[in-house]
């Protein structure tokens, strides 16, 4: 048996030893190294839905458009420039000149193709189905690409979908079936993806003949980590060298780092409550077992005074984010963002809260909680949170005090992410729930969370609702909106809107999380956000950080890697030395004491 | 003459292990189509939508919804999709997962070999540790050794798996003080793998934290039935005789009563393997590690109910495979169960 240890001790030693030290720099290539928590669902852009993919998408394929670095608003991408006709009905692109990047020239045709795919291949809609819903017919005439739609559509420069290599894609029998996996990959973004190990990484080479130029990284790799804790700690190592998403403890653990860079800036999201106000269906049945008495705007509007926005800002963000006077849609998009002002603005105010409830009626009992005016039922509401989520679980503490204060009990339940899908979006069993959207640069889909269509049948099929809302109000400024094709005015009907989801409280915005990255400035030299002042990296819109990164001379960095590897090498020398000397000093002792 | 009294008592004896086997086989089998059933019908109780779960935080229209669930035949009748699964199953067919969209069995291929390294080496090395450190401890019951053995191997058993993986990371993945960060943080080998020797060596070098993890939290088991059962063996007569012989303790200790305690470890080390297969769900979520363990937690996370189907298949089978192959083997190295 000793010898048998002995010999695993060896092998552990040559596996620990040299290793480290040839796994050291990749040469004099310049690599920059994302960590990310999701992994690539599939590398099949008609198929892929998951928010890393499309990050991922961004930077292979061109676009029609971009969001423009410093405003957000669409820029050229693929297509140079556009003109839509007076009825707002058709749409002409004209196609930049350039090339695939297996030398191919790209046309309008390519486009065409692509969405003419969407369009008539069901197994093609997965990814971004709805995106084509609206189009009537396209046609491409050299570079110049006509789309007719069904309707006006304001939304239609933010179209997102990639265009795909019709001379490669058109040959694949069954796009439902294809993975994707065929590398390296024919696109026309910036990067050329060379490989990709499921649940692992992608690799992506700079596009060399990229029509804004090639990128100054000569290489970027995606790395998957399915513990949060860990990608944090490769973060400190230098395991990678940028990540996103964070939340505010494991930002906060990044302090004091002199390496790494706290990158803390607004965020695309809003967290809010969604309210249980009388669940319908489509077909405008009652269903769920929603409290009634959250059906009253005043019992929803007194629970909206009795937060204190400040305070869980503070406490359950550490600071790290805005609190809301608006809506669903955050302060960075400036241009649709809608705060309230004067009487209407909620203030944090228990007595008018209470004041709120004692003139609809609602009296207290004895103990303290409010009944129903007609004594029915007592004021009782389900808190339904995400298992495993301090921040949510921090939260409910919170909204149970207050809510305390103002006659009201809530209770937590803690589900998990599809349980709380499912009563949030189907059945309705929830009376308060957590929620919370990113919001793209054209809020036109988060918006769209709010319509009445988007209620699930009776037989619980659709969804993709908030607070199962429908409200003619609301649904005719979606409507206008929709129509509107002057940004400004667009822009004045989608503040409309926040506004009626702000006063009738179907959903309580809480706050505006930060943004929170953290990068190696050891690695990374330069990095422009997007927006440009002060805006996102990772979890940013477009490829315009990604493309814009530098980084820091490769020299220094490989004899880093080297060093650890040596350090490696003799840490693990010394500890099956130790082992090995232990064995020895043991034996002999044994041969000893059958001696005596 | 002899030979044929001899051949007149084998005879019997080898169609028993025969017919033993045959049952336990039977036996196996039947556990196996149980299973095939239970699977279909355990994942189809979980709650939540697979379809509006597969988008992970993005807002997908109801029209798209329904396109996905046509596409993975949700959309059909539960009996009917019943069927579809058993007949899929019987022709080793696993289904195509709905997540990577790509056939569960090739999703097995893919990790099973780093699974089976990984779980496979800390098997080897428990069960080493393990089986020698009782053996030595269970010699001399009360000992220092015993002691302090035994106090460790307990502690570690009973920390959660995924506290000790975590700190493991934490101190020598990151580095704390003057222990400097040496190992890697995720995952079975760099991105820029090196080619030949080297690529092997970075292999080895990104398992250390996982393989260390789990061998501290399973070999414990192993330990406490070598010693109890090295404690039975040296009360015995055979012993004392072999004592008696003048032989050294130390190899009355190895060629006796080891090989004789060995036995109820059998059993152990089969399931293990068994469970081998399945690779080790916390450890490889904790590192990152691409096996079939993370493979059945990203599974379940989404829920994947094809690909959920097809990993917890192959575990249960393999897990009763393994403890068929334990009956027979212990059948035939134990003449007690034999006459039993």
């Amino acid at each position: 048996m000793r010898k048998w240890l002995a010999v695993l001790a060896a092998l552990c030693l040559l596996a620990v030893g040299p290793g480290t030290a040839v796994a050291a720099g990749p040469g004099n290539k310049k690599v920059i190294k994302i960590g990310v928590t999701q992994s690539v669902d599939s590398m099949n852009p008609f198929l892929a839905v998951r928010l890393v993919t499309g990050q991922i998408q961004r930077l292979i394929y061109g676009f029609l458009t971009v969001p423009d670095s410093k405003t957000l608003q669409p820029s050229p991408d693929l297509a140079e420039s556009w003109t839509t006709s007076p009825d707002g009905l058709t749409w002409t692109f004209k196609i930049r000149q350039a090339k695939w990047s297996d030398g191919q020239p790209i046309t309008a045709d390519d486009a065409a193709w692509t969405f003419g795919k969407m369009m008539t291949d069901d197994g093609a809609k997965t990814g971004n189905g709805p995106a084509v819903e609206n189009f009537r017919s396209v046609s491409a005439n050299g570079q110049e690409l006509t789309i007719k739609l069904k309707a006006p559509q304001a939304s239609m420069l933010d179209n997102p979908v990639p265009i795909m290599p019709k001379h490669v894609w058109e040959k694949i029998k069954d796009i439902s079936k294809y993975d994707g996996e065929t590398y390296p990959t024919v696109g026309s973004g910036p990067y050329v993806a060379v490989e990709h190990k499921k649940d692992q990484f992608v690799r992506l080479e700079a596009n060399p003949d990229y029509w804004r130029g090639r990128p100054k990284v000569d290489e970027l790799q995606i790395i998957f980590y399915d513990n949060p804790a860990a990608s944090i700690v490769g973060l400190k190592k230098g395991d990678i060298d940028l990540i996103g998403r964070l939340n505010p403890p494991d930002f906060e653990s990044l302090k004091g780092d002199g390496n790494i860079v706290q990158w803390n800036t607004q965020g695309r999201r809003a967290a809010y409550l969604q309210i249980n106000h009388g669940a319908t269906t489509s077909d405008n049945k009652p269903i769920g077992g929603g409290h009634p008495a959250l059906k009253d705007p005043r019992v929803r509007t007194a629970l909206h005074y009795a937060i204190d926005k400040q305070k869980l800002v503070d406490e359950v963000q550490g600071g790290l984010a805005k609190p809301a006077d608006g809506s669903i849609i955050p302060p960075l998009y400036k241009d649709f963002f809608w705060a309230a002002t004067g009487a209407e603005k909620v203030t944090f105010d228990l007595a008018k809260a209470n004041k709120i409830l004692d003139d609809a009626g609602y009296k207290k009992g004895p103990d303290g909680v409010r009944t129903m005016p007609d004594g029915s039922r007592k004021l009782q509401f389900r808190f339904s949170i995400h298992t495993g989520t301090p921040i949510e679980d921090k939260l409910a503490e919170y909204l149970t005090g207050w809510f305390k204060e103002i006659g009201v009990t809530l209770t937590t339940k803690r589900l998990d992410s599809s349980k709380f899908t499912e009563e949030t979006g189907t059945t309705a069993l929830f009376d308060i729930a957590i929620s919370g959207w990113s919001v793209n640069p054209d809020p036109e889909e988060v918006l769209a969370t709010h319509l009445c269509s988007r209620r699930p049948t009776a037989t619980g099929e659709g969804g993709g609702t908030e607070s199962f809302y429908c409200d003619p109000t609301y649904e005719s400024l979606y409507l206008q909106q929709q129509k509107e094709l002057d940004r400004t005015k667009r822009a004045g009907i989608i503040k409309k809107m926040q506004e009626r989801l702000y006063v009738d409280a179907p959903v309580i915005a809480l706050y505006y999380p930060n943004d929170l990255e953290g990068y190696r400035k050891d690695r990374i030299a330069g990095i422009t956000p997007i927006p440009e002042d002060k805006g996102l990296l990772y979890g940013g819109s477009g490829y315009w950080p990604f493309y814009t990164l530098e980084a820091v001379s490769t020299d220094a960095k490989a004899s880093g890697g080297s060093n650890g590897g040596l350090i490696a090498g003799v840490a693990a020398g010394v500890v099956v030395l130790a082992i090995g000397g232990l064995f020895l000093a043991r034996r002999r002792r044994g041969v000893a004491d059958e001696r005596e | 003459m002899t030979s044929a009294v001899d051949e007149l008592e084998e005879a019997p004896a080898r169609r028993g292990l025969l017919r033993y086997a045959a049952t336990k086989a039977g036996g196996a089998l039947l556990s196996i189509a149980m299973v095939i059933v239970a699977t279909f019908f355990l994942f189809r109780l979980l709650p939540g939508d697979p379809v509006r779960a597969l988008a992970q935080g993005r807002n997908m229209t109801p029209e798209q919804l329904d396109l996905e669930r046509a596409r993975l035949g949700l959309d059909k009748p539960v009996p009917e999709q019943f069927l579809h699964f058993v007949s899929q199953t019987l022709r080793l067919d696993l289904g195509v997962s709905y997540e990577y969209k790509r056939p569960v069995l090739d999703l097995i291929g893919e990790r099973i070999g780093s699974t089976l390294l990984l779980t496979g080496t800390a098997l080897v090395l428990a069960v080493s540790l393990g089986l020698w450190q009782g053996a030595r401890a269970g010699w001399k019951p009360g000992s220092r050794f015993d002691k302090v053995s035994t106090a460790i191997s307990l502690v570690l058993w009973s920390v959660p798996t995924f506290w000790l993986g975590l700190l493991l990371l934490m101190v020598f993945a990151a580095g704390i003080g003057p222990i400097p960060g040496i190992f890697p943080t995720r995952g079975s080998s760099s991105v820029d793998k090196p080619g030949g020797f080297a690529g092997v060596l970075d292999v080895g070098q990104h398992m250390v934290l996982p393989c260390l993890t789990l061998v501290a939290v399973v070999y414990a088991q192993y330990l406490l039935v070598m010693r109890s059962s090295v404690i039975d063996e040296v009360g015995q007569d055979y012993i004392t005789t072999a004592r008696a012989k003048g032989l050294r303790d130390d190899d009355v200790r190895r060629k006796h009563a080891v090989p004789n305690a060995l036995l109820p470890t059998v059993t152990l080390v089969f399931l293990r393997i068994g469970f081998v297969v399945g690779g080790a769900v916390t450890v490889e979520a904790i590192f990152s590690w691409p096996g079939l363990g993370q493979l059945f937690y990203e599974a379940i996370r989404v829920p994947d109910f094809t690909l959920m189907q097809g990993t917890f298949l192959l575990i249960t089978v393999s897990v009763i495979v393994m403890n068929t192959l334990a009956d027979v083997v212990y059948h035939v190295l134990d003449p007690r169960v034999r006459s039993a």
